[in-house]
């Protein structure tokens, strides 16, 4: 009776099930509600016993082959902690057993007065073994499971779930080291929080496409922040145990991230680049030992031995796991900023940025637009691209550039784009459907190895934005000087006058562009640079530069109340943007028109007309600081009218309330 | 090689001025006397071309042609370290010798005379750049050489280049102190009337301001020759700084004389400069300790800073037609909107009532090889009503010559003024109208006074019509006569 009751608990049968004892006729009266308890708990170990067989270590071998995901790493770490932990129920078993033998009067409830005590550790591991199976819980979540259990108020069962955690963080953190300090992701069984992305199809494009995504401005930021270093890792939010915050998960992502970025040879990934639109699936091919992991010095050790210690479980605490995290990181950013700054020179690829981006060499630029201004009026050709490089090249020799490195970073592209519809080959303005070089001319850059952390297609293509933006203005500008010393000579004085206008307009929008907002922001941005040695921070001040030179020269996508809502694709729909674009239209018709006009009576019906649109454009401009007031981007327009409404002209003109006015004071 | 300038110095004072420039520029630029860039500035990014060209030995060669009909200054240049900077064949010096005794009728007889070698100078500079952008003559109004046949340079430049761009400085006399050169007010006015038509933008010099600035701000007794330049060169080398420092704007002249100019005759330019220091004695002037764009700005605006000199007008509200600042230094790029909100709201420069104006800034970059003894320095272009007063002034001075019919017969002397002296009145209504323009320019009824002024320049161009029938007339008397006496 007590042999069976001893067997039963020891789970002798291998079989699925155990049998309900039959009650027979017991020595004492509560016997058979003594054995009934007894099988209640030889029950639920044969059920851990039957987890722990199957995920076990022993049974790998032969299910491997069947392909089961089930029991990763994890699950065997699991398992392993549960038969540790049911050791000390064997001892018991045995213990009592050689009791039992020594003195054949024992009872059927002194064998249960020894098991009892394991019940409430059977009932827990139970819970945790059933909510694995019944949610497929596997790798990080089921550490989270078990973290979750090992607050118990049995001492026995928390002693017993730290130590089932303990095995099971031990695989955490051999993880977690592999990939914090050398950026290897060793995980067959897709356990880890972090994933290895199937494909990364990042369209390489560096046209503008203005996602819906950057409507306000906090968004921009983020998104140009977050679109570099997507290299094929990613973090699984459903794996992320519990007690970590999303925000230390991504940190560990980004320093794996990172010194995968190390591992590259600068020179392999340049010829890798060009075929594989700079994937970083490459990686997995490159030799491991060509690595350099030259990232940690001597702190590799002492790193290592840190995130060792997390395996203690007395050790084990978040905040303990964050400083050493954070602890890398710092070191991980210290170096990429060595390596950006001081190897790759990012100061100076960044005043790169903002004198051929940016037109900070105005004279290069001016020389560019006579040299090419007849081309890019018209439609693209296929031959475009080919005569825009060769005109850059020239340009760059006559300023004394071309010696220069710089220069060869640059080169333009201007994607010739079938025409669609028959060509309205009329001369009407209005139909400004076929795209001309302005609005389609790409600057393309050809930057240091990694520096595509900052210089991502989606921030290249803001870039190009801004650039498209101010060659425009330069253009219409140089126009307009050009006809100074026409209108010089000419006694017309209406016409000077006009001139004069449209002049000073293109004037002072390239004064507040050129230096309200360029370089203003770029002053902060090499003043942030300056200050920190840290790369986020860093690529941080970049986004917040790009997203603020952006908003405030009106480039952005403003999400209209609700008027409009549909046709916000393709295009920046700021309703400033759109009035300058206009103005510029219209100085663009003034410059074209004046070659042609003949007759006095001619010039009067233009300069009429002309006169009346700059007026209406004007007065709509100064309108729009009404209803744009509570907005960023008002602040930034009021601005650029205090500019042009220095001498409060433009606004007595278009008869304004002195409130809009005094509403330009910001 | 765009936007390419050549200098054309002409007369004792333009020669000296102009001395002055190419050596601040070849300091600025760190080109040696002999034209060798130094060792020190080869890594820069300045633009030497617009000024200067390279010779097949790479030394610099300023695009600079040299005229005078006196020796004594070009030869002093010629005997200085900086002697084999320029090219010898465009120094020209009249054979003779004699100068043009400080008439200007014998200056632009003489200029006439000498027209073809001087121009064969100035096309074969011309050719030699690639895109030439224009003409900056240094000049002084009052003499003969540099008034005269500046005047006849002036004429034909705009006649042989109408493309490019003509911009003098333009030194005008001391009023203060009684001249050596009693002519003084007829030469000014003859060749105001040649800035007022040929020009393209001028920047008035005034030496009374100049001589003011040395002494009440310098606190130099009696400024020299020597230290009124280096604040002429300053002031030139300043103007020019966008120009040769390449930044995001105003890299070609016309950017930065477009939109100061924006009606064809108000196109004289006064120019300020802060802060200014002397180097005879650094400790004596009152040092300038704190610059902000904004003191720098505030004090351009101060006219005690001006280097015109303005009489107060009371009867007229003058007003900035266009300031251009041209701010160098260390900058903080934030502070120059709210220095412009500052002085927008403090009402610190008034503007024309009839369109739109603003104060520009363009900042720029200084020459590395200068110590700067100022963190920011600032440089004033301004359009100003208030000019009038300096012509006024010298409407004044003719008139009194001219009524008591005071050494003309020096004029008469020269086939010009041989028949009658028509070109007196003419140039005295050419000028006399720029005050009124400018006056009306003060007022909101500019655009509507425009029917008289046009007029009135219908009626000066008939008058300079017909006086050029009368010259041709002249000349070809002249000529009979000379051959007459052959």
């Amino acid at each position: 009776m007590i042999y069976d009751a001893l067997l039963m608990l020891w789970d002798c049968s291998r079989n699925a099930k155990v049998s309900q004892p039959e009650p027979l006729s017991y020595a004492n009266e509560g016997d058979s509600i003594v054995l009934g308890r007894i099988y209640e708990i030889a029950k639920s170990h044969h059920e851990i016993q039957n987890f722990t067989l199957g995920t076990g270590f022993h049974s790998r071998k032969s299910q491997t082959s069947a392909g089961h995901r089930s029991n990763g790493l994890y699950g065997q770490a699991l398992s392993e902690g549960i038969s540790e932990v049911l050791e000390s129920y064997k001892k018991t078993l045995k213990e009592v057993e050689s009791l039992i033998i020594g003195n054949q009067n024992y009872t059927l409830a002194f064998v249960y007065s020894y098991v009892e005590k394991f019940q409430g550790l059977f009932h827990t591991l139970n819970k945790i073994i059933s909510t694995i199976k019944e949610r497929r819980l596997s790798g990080c979540q089921i550490l989270s499971l078990v973290h979750q259990c090992i607050l118990s108020g049995d001492k026995m069962v928390h002693e017993a779930i730290l130590k089932i955690f303990t095995c099971i963080n031990n695989v955490f953190i051999n993880q977690l080291c592999t990939w914090l300090l050398y950026g290897d992701l060793r995980d067959p069984y897709e356990e880890f929080f972090i994933y290895k992305t199937k494909k990364n199809d990042v369209s390489d494009t560096f046209l503008s496409t203005p996602s819906s995504s950057n409507t306000c401005d906090k968004s921009l930021v983020s998104t140009l922040q977050q679109t570099p270093l997507d290299c094929g890792y990613n973090i699984n939010p459903n794996m992320i145990p519990y007690y970590i915050p999303l925000s230390l998960a991504q940190e560990i992502l980004f320093i794996g991230k990172t010194v995968i970025l190390f591992g590259f040879d600068p020179k392999k990934v340049k010829k890798h680049s060009s075929l594989t639109n700079r994937s970083m699936l490459t990686l997995q091919k490159m030799n491991a030992d060509s690595r350099r992991f030259t990232i940690w010095e001597e702190k590799e050790a002492e790193f290592h031995e840190k995130l060792q210690k997390l395996k203690t479980p007395e050790y084990f605490e978040v905040c303990n796991l964050r400083s050493v995290v954070r602890e890398i990181k710092e070191c991980v950013t210290k170096h990429l900023w060595a390596v950006a700054v001081e190897e790759a020179q990012l100061i100076h690829e960044l005043h790169l940025m903002k004198d051929f981006y940016l037109l900070g060499r105005g004279e290069l630029f001016l020389e560019l637009l006579r040299l090419t201004a007849p081309m890019l009026d018209k439609a693209t050709t296929r031959t475009s691209t080919r005569d825009m490089n060769h005109a850059f090249q020239l340009a760059a020799r006559a300023v004394f550039l071309s010696n220069s490195v710089d220069v060869e970073k640059f080169s333009f592209e201007l994607p010739y784009v079938k025409p669609n519809i028959s060509a309205n080959s009329t001369i009407e303005d209005g139909s400004s459907t076929v795209a001309d070089g302005w609005s389609t001319i790409i600057l393309k850059y050809d930057f240091k190895w990694p520096l595509h952390l900052l210089f991502a297609p989606e921030v290249l293509a803001r870039y190009n934005d801004m650039f498209r933006l101010l060659l425009r203005i330069k253009k219409t500008q140089h126009d307009l000087h050009a006809l100074w010393k026409t209108y010089k000579q000419s006694t017309r004085f209406s016409m000077c006058q006009l001139h004069n206008k449209l002049m000073f307009l293109m004037d002072n929008l390239q004064h507040y562009l050129q230096a309200d907002v360029l370089e203003t922001n770029f002053s902060r941005l090499m003043e942030a640079v300056n200050k920190t040695n840290d790369f986020e921070k860093l690529k941080k001040a970049h986004a917040t530069f790009l997203a603020d030179i952006l908003s405030q020269s009106f480039l952005t996508v403003t999400s209209c109340n609700d008027s409009d809502s549909g046709d916000t694709l393709d295009s920046i729909n700021n309703p400033v943007f759109c009035n300058i674009m206009e103005l510029l239209k219209l100085c663009d018709s003034f410059c074209s028109i004046s070659d042609f006009a003949e007759n006095k009576e001619a010039e009067d019906y233009y300069i009429r007309g002309y006169s009346d649109k700059f007026n209406k454009l004007v007065k709509q401009l100064m309108q729009l600081l009404v209803s744009l007031r509570d907005r960023p981007c008002g602040v930034y327009l009021a601005r650029l009218l205090m500019r042009l409404d220095y001498n409060r002209w433009l606004s007595g003109e278009a008869q304004l309330t002195q409130s809009v006015t005094n509403m330009l004071r910001y | 090689m765009p936007s390419e300038m050549i200098t054309l110095q002409l007369g004792q004072c333009g020669n000296q001025i102009g001395f002055e420039f190419w050596k601040q520029l070849c300091i600025e630029h760190g080109i040696s006397p002999e034209g060798i860039l130094e060792e020190f500035a080869s890594a820069g990014s300045d633009r030497k071309d617009v000024f200067f060209y390279q010779a097949d030995d790479d030394h610099y060669i300023p695009r600079a042609v040299l005229l005078d009909l006196e020796p004594r200054v070009i030869h002093t240049i010629m005997n200085s370290p900086y002697a084999k900077l320029y090219n010898p064949e465009n120094v020209y010096l009249s054979k003779h010798g004699g100068g043009a005794g400080n008439n200007w009728a014998s200056g632009f007889a003489q200029g006439e005379k000498l027209n073809e070698e001087v121009f064969d100078i100035i096309n074969r500079e011309a050719d030699g750049s690639d895109n030439l952008e224009g003409f900056v003559l240094c000049h002084s109004i009052a003499g003969g050489t540099g008034s005269g046949m500046g005047s006849y340079i002036l004429e034909h430049l705009s006649d042989r280049f109408p493309k490019k761009l003509v911009q003098t400085y333009s030194v005008f006399p001391n009023l203060d102190e009684i001249s050596d050169v009693v002519v003084q007010p007829y030469n000014s006015l003859l060749t105001l009337k040649r800035l007022t038509e040929s020009a393209d933008c001028v920047m008035v010099l005034d030496n009374t301001a100049l001589n003011r600035i040395a002494s009440d701000r310098l606190h130099i007794q009696n400024p020299s020759f020597a230290q009124i330049n280096t604040l002429v060169s300053t002031i030139m080398s300043a103007s020019t700084a966008t120009l040769r420092y390449p930044s995001y704007m105003n890299n070609d002249l016309i950017s930065l004389v477009a939109p100061l100019i924006p009606t064809p005759r108000l196109h004289f330019l006064m120019t300020g400069y802060t802060p200014l220091s002397a180097d005879h004695d650094v400790n004596a002037a009152p040092k300038i300790r704190k610059t902000t764009v904004l003191d720098v700005m505030q004090r351009l605006l101060q006219p005690k800073n001006m280097m015109v000199s303005l009489s107060p007008d009371r009867a007229n509200q003058h007003c900035y037609i266009s300031i251009l600042n041209i701010i160098q230094g260390e900058v903080d790029p934030s502070q120059v909107h709210k220095s412009l909100q500052r002085i927008r709201e403090r009402k610190l420069a008034s503007f024309i009532p009839w369109g739109p104006a603003s104060i520009q800034v363009a900042l720029s970059r200084r020459s590395p090889h200068v110590t700067a003894e100022h963190k920011v320095s600032g440089l004033l272009l301004a359009n100003h009503t208030n000019i009038s007063s300096l012509f006024d002034r010298c409407l004044q001075q003719f008139d009194k010559l001219r009524k008591r019919e005071a050494f003309l017969e020096v004029f008469r002397k020269e086939p010009m003024f041989h028949e009658s002296l028509e070109e007196f009145d003419a140039s005295r209504g050419v000028v006399d109208d720029l005050v009124h323009e400018y006056r009306a320019a003060a007022t909101p009824d500019y655009v509507h006074w425009n029917p008289v002024s046009f007029k009135l320049i219908i009626a000066s161009h008939r008058s300079r019509y017909q006086y050029n029938d009368l010259l041709c007339n002249v000349s070809t008397l002249w000529s009979t006569q000379s051959q007459c006496m052959h």
